[in-house]
């Protein structure tokens, strides 16, 4: 998928409001002692929508101003959220899987190597963290989290990005066949 | 087209990787005064006007939130705060009575000079805190425009909260007790026996008293406090007497003994926490300043009354 301006401004947008928002607001509120982490989800709805290449940056630049505002080891989370746009970008185009639920799964899916995989980073950079059950029950309240609060958050995502996003051929064939436009019963 | 299409692909992912080590490897490497810090700190004097404005607009959200679990944790709470109360009254009323002849003693070898009076207090805003697991930290309002300084403890009306660990002008990010980076020197209350309070590992809320003499007693409920003394020159110098926390349990001993403490602050609920900064000139500028010159060799120094009394571990109850 090609990457307009018209895109690239609305995914700039999107991934500045979703940091901050997530920083200022939603870390503050934590659920059983878990906050909701919106970055993988953002990271992985942009790659299923926008395809690898801008999944993979998008992830980049999400992981950027994440380390950044958190004063965080640089790097770390851009490394993560990079493979996660990536991978979500290559469902797409591998798959293009259309059932309702894809996003609760990617999101879940997303969430989980995000976790998982900054705490195998931290744990090979050395970092001296509590490693206990108590990590385990962050990693899976936060998956669990995540999960619920990933269809509303897809919808934002499709909705903020639509305006921006070529026209899909396959969709609208598969509309016009449903309203009548190919169907064959409508040919002269 | 095709072929384009996965080289631009694979080559577009490969490039974002290698960067991202890049800067994961410089990061790491570098000291907190390097390049990539620097860029953090830059980025963190643009963003604390932001997150400050969004903390302040968005209160009223974060509290409609907190309002249920605050409730839910209210009843719990209550009855252990009673217990407590009963048992403060009868403390008050016997410490009272040792209060006197402690100033008396204070005054007489002059220790007070490291006191909380000698410092400058700012009182700042706590507008954001880590998300996660891996970094107990919290980012308050003030910054070096209002004195504060990197290593400057802080502390709130209940204790010690933790020390400033990176300061931009208009804010600064704090390293909570127990952030993994973070080391207090500290002693039970009433013993002179010192040691290191870091976090319990896996227990991210709880603390752990270590490297204290062995045979020193500790008994459930004693009070944890700060030792006003140094690990190595660039920790923070904490005034003593600062409230850390209590003893919860004893722990092991081998050689060295530690005992387990539950931090009084309730770190999870902090909106506003003073920074203890100083002047130029005063005596904390001048004990920060002397500490800054000694060479790391791994031990503990002491800071006396005037600032001149150092001791090695051995001498200092092998706190190192």
């Amino acid at each position: 998928m090609t990457l307009s301006g018209s895109l690239l401004a609305r995914i700039a947008v999107l991934v500045v409001v979703v940091v901050f928002f997530q920083i200022g607001v939603v870390s503050e509120v934590p659920v059983f002692g878990v906050a909701v982490d919106l970055s993988p989800l953002v990271v992985a709805f942009v790659g299923l929508l926008c395809g690898s290449t801008i999944g993979a940056a998008t992830g980049f630049a999400v992981g950027l101003l994440v380390d950044l505002a958190l004063v965080q080891t640089l790097g770390l989370t851009s490394l993560v959220f990079t493979l996660v746009g990536f991978w979500c970008g290559r469902l797409r185009e591998l798959r293009d899987p259309q059932a309702a639920l894809i996003p609760l799964l990617v999101g879940a899916a997303a969430t989980a190597v995000s976790l998982v995989g900054y705490s195998l980073m931290e744990f090979m950079l050395g970092v001296d963290a509590p490693v206990s059950l108590e990590l385990l029950r962050q990693i899976v309240f936060g998956i669990l989290l995540n999960t619920i609060v990933a269809l509303p958050m897809w919808i934002f995502v499709r909705r903020c990005l639509i305006g921006g996003l070529p026209p899909d051929p396959r969709r609208r064939r598969r509309r016009a066949y449903t309203t009548g436009g190919l169907s064959p019963l409508s040919r002269p | 087209m095709y072929d384009k299409t996965v080289r631009r692909r694979r080559a577009v992912l490969a490039l974002l990787v290698v960067l991202s080590l890049i800067l994961l490897t410089a990061y790491f490497g570098e000291s907190s005064e390097g390049g990539l810090h620097s860029v953090q700190r830059g980025f963190l004097t643009v963003v604390s006007p932001i997150q400050e404005g969004a903390n302040k607009a968005l209160k009223p959200v974060r509290d409609l939130f907190s309002w249920f679990g605050d409730t839910l944790h209210a009843k719990e709470q209550l009855a252990e705060v009673r217990k407590q109360n009963d048992k403060l009254r009868k403390e008050v009323t016997s410490e009272r009575a040792d209060e006197h002849g402690y100033h008396e003693l204070l005054g007489l070898y002059h220790l007070d000079q490291l006191s909380l009076n000698s410092y400058r207090p700012v009182t700042a805003t706590v507008v954001g805190k880590s998300p996660n697991l891996w970094y107990s930290t919290i980012w308050i309002d003030k910054g070096t425009s209002s004195g504060v300084r990197r290593n400057d403890p802080v502390v709130n009306e209940e204790g010690l909260v933790g020390k400033v660990a990176q300061a931009a002008p208009d804010g600064a990010v704090v390293d909570l007790i127990t952030d993994s980076e973070v080391g207090v020197s500290a002693r039970i209350n009433g013993t002179n026996a010192t040691g290191v309070v870091q976090p319990k590992v896996g227990e991210p809320n709880d603390l752990v008293l270590q490297y204290l003499p062995g045979g020193t007693s500790a008994n459930r409920g004693e009070n944890v406090v700060t030792s006003g003394t140094i690990e190595s020159p660039d920790d923070s110098l904490y005034p003593p007497g600062i409230p850390i926390g209590q003893v919860s349990s004893e722990g092991e001993e081998s050689g060295f003994k530690s005992v387990n403490v539950h931090p009084l602050v309730d770190l999870h609920d902090l909106n506003v926490v003073q920074v203890l900064t100083y002047t130029p000139g005063s005596k904390p500028a001048q004990l920060v300043s002397l500490q800054s010159g000694f060479p790391d060799l791994g031990q503990t120094t002491t800071t006396g009354s005037e600032g001149s009394q150092f001791t090695s571990a051995s001498t200092s109850g092998g706190s190192g």
